[in-house]
């Protein structure tokens, strides 16, 4: 028995320790346990790669730098397809703090696959009062963006021309930390005005976000990193990419610490149970 | 290994430090990088939020440009919204803080207005439509197995929220039987949140072995 209550006093900085130590060793030495992509990846890895060429992809860059690990990948990851089948980009963001990624996206990517600012990707930037962004968006992009997030007019993008509102844009994706995010989209956007939509979300707003796949409100689901590695794997697959993948690589320590935290979750329960039995 | 010589580099990993230094125990070295935190934040929410809004919107077409870019129309109707923004700042005035429930006032009947239809379509018109069983469900064996799950899972989720009637007999069951689907979404909910925070831990060591140590890819 005193073996069990020893397991109910364990220090928790030796399970940091533990943790830490698991987490690493994949990252530096990597197991290659694999990543398979499941079917709500698939759906949205589909949607995007019906996007005719020349047409615009919406990525809503809805997250900050203390979600980057699980949400830039994604976004990186969608870019790259998006490039590769010739289909534009455009971006924003409901985020104020997320607006330097987006722009760490649009100066790296781009350059990858030959394409330029302004004719191939645009980002328009932040801008305040989140419901009538969407909403304005909805009717002119202009009215609420009259220049991008780096000074140019608007009239000056050759991307631009074909795109006036939100019904110009056959799909978007909404990577999103919280709120705003994904269901701004889908009440202003995708309710309103048809937009077909799909998520890319952190693994804690996940569960939120299944009861709107279901009911076919959102084409696709990433949920957190391992959405993430799943993308990046479709893409790879389908040779759209070669680029170092980044959510894939962090699979390994991802199943290496679960596995820890359901070991540790069932002997916590079981000392529990057992010394309780005794002092009962 | 290749470590860094990369200066923002090194400020990073030592407030990344820092700021794990608190699973050791509170210290003032996490203090610090905390309240560092905080404050790079809402100076740059601030700035973002001049740059991208308050200035190109108000300041701009209202005091710098000239009538031949804007008209006195568009200049007279900016002054509102200059007003109401104002307002906020009453607050800190005892005299006039009562002037802040004109912008509040705007904000919750323009928010309320807004929100609320569309919420109601998202959330629940929608919802309820995909837990219908409809005749498309005899399509596939799976898809009708879910759809019957869906059902009985919203019905009994909803009778456990029924409380004006004491739980007892088929309402007991019903109520009971909403518990476990209950109990099976938060687990997921805990399942996606141990993912999530295990993801943000390996963000911050693929940083520190990567961008600092140089002894990954």
């Amino acid at each position: 028995m005193k073996f069990f209550e020893y397991l109910l006093k364990i220090d928790r900085r030796i399970i940091y320790i533990v943790m830490g130590v698991l987490v690493i060793i994949p990252l530096v030495k990597p197991l290659g346990l694999g990543v398979s992509s499941g079917p709500r990846a698939k759906t949205l890895f589909d949607a995007v790669d019906s996007i005719p060429a020349g047409k615009t992809l919406l990525l809503s860059v809805d997250f900050d730098p203390s979600s980057m690990p699980e949400l830039y990948p994604m976004l990186a990851a969608l870019m790259r397809h998006a490039f590769a089948k010739d289909v534009k980009v455009l971006l924003c963001g409901l985020w104020v703090t997320g607006a330097g990624l987006a722009d760490k996206a649009v100066t790296e990517i781009p350059p990858e696959y030959g394409k330029k600012y302004g004719d191939d990707v645009v980002y328009l930037g932040w801008k305040a009062g989140i419901d009538a962004v969407i909403l304005g968006m909805g009717e002119n992009i202009r009215n609420v963006f009259p220049t991008d997030y780096y000074g140019h007019p608007l009239e000056s993008l050759a991307m631009m021309q074909s795109v006036q509102r939100l019904r110009d844009i056959p799909m978007a994706v909404a990577i999103s930390a919280g709120t705003p995010g994904y269901t701004d989209w889908l009440n202003f956007a995708q309710s309103r005005y048809g937009l077909k939509l799909g998520a890319g979300v952190t693994a804690v707003s996940a569960a939120d976000a299944y009861p709107y796949l279901q009911t076919g409100q959102l084409t696709g689901l990433l949920a957190g990193m391992k959405g993430g590695a799943e993308y990046e794997v479709l893409i790879q697959k389908n040779e759209y990419s070669k680029a170092y993948m980044p959510a894939v690589a962090a699979m390994d320590s991802q199943s290496l610490a679960h596995v820890v935290i359901l070991l540790l979750v069932i002997i916590g329960n079981v000392a529990y149970f057992a010394t309780r039995k005794r002092g009962a | 290994m290749h470590v860094s010589t990369d200066i923002l580099t090194w400020t990073a990993v030592i407030l990344t430090l820092g700021i794990f230094s608190f699973l050791w125990k509170d210290n003032p070295f996490y203090k610090f990088c905390e309240h560092l935190f905080v404050g790079v934040s809402l100076g740059y929410f601030i700035s973002l939020t001049w740059y991208n809004a308050v200035y190109p919107d108000l300041f701009r077409p209202l005091f710098v440009q000239p009538l031949s870019e804007v008209s006195l129309g568009n200049k007279l109707l900016l002054i509102i919204p200059l007003l109401l923004g104002l307002c906020y700042f009453c607050r800190f005035i005892p005299r006039v803080s009562w002037l802040v429930r004109f912008p509040m006032a705007f904000v919750l009947g323009w928010g309320a207005g807004v929100t609320i239809p569309a919420v109601f379509q998202t959330s629940i018109i929608k919802q309820m439509q995909g837990t219908f069983l409809t005749p498309g469900i005899f399509a596939r064996w799976d898809v009708f197995l879910w759809a019957i799950v869906s059902f009985v899972g919203v019905i009994c989720s909803v009778f456990y929220f029924f409380f004006s009637r004491e739980h007892k007999g088929a309402l007991k069951l019903a109520s009971e039987t909403g518990i476990v689907f209950l109990m099976v979404g938060f687990g997921a909910s805990f399942g996606y949140t141990v993912m999530a925070r295990m993801s943000l831990l390996i963000g911050r060591f693929q940083f520190l072995l990567r961008d600092w140590l140089g002894m990954i890819r």
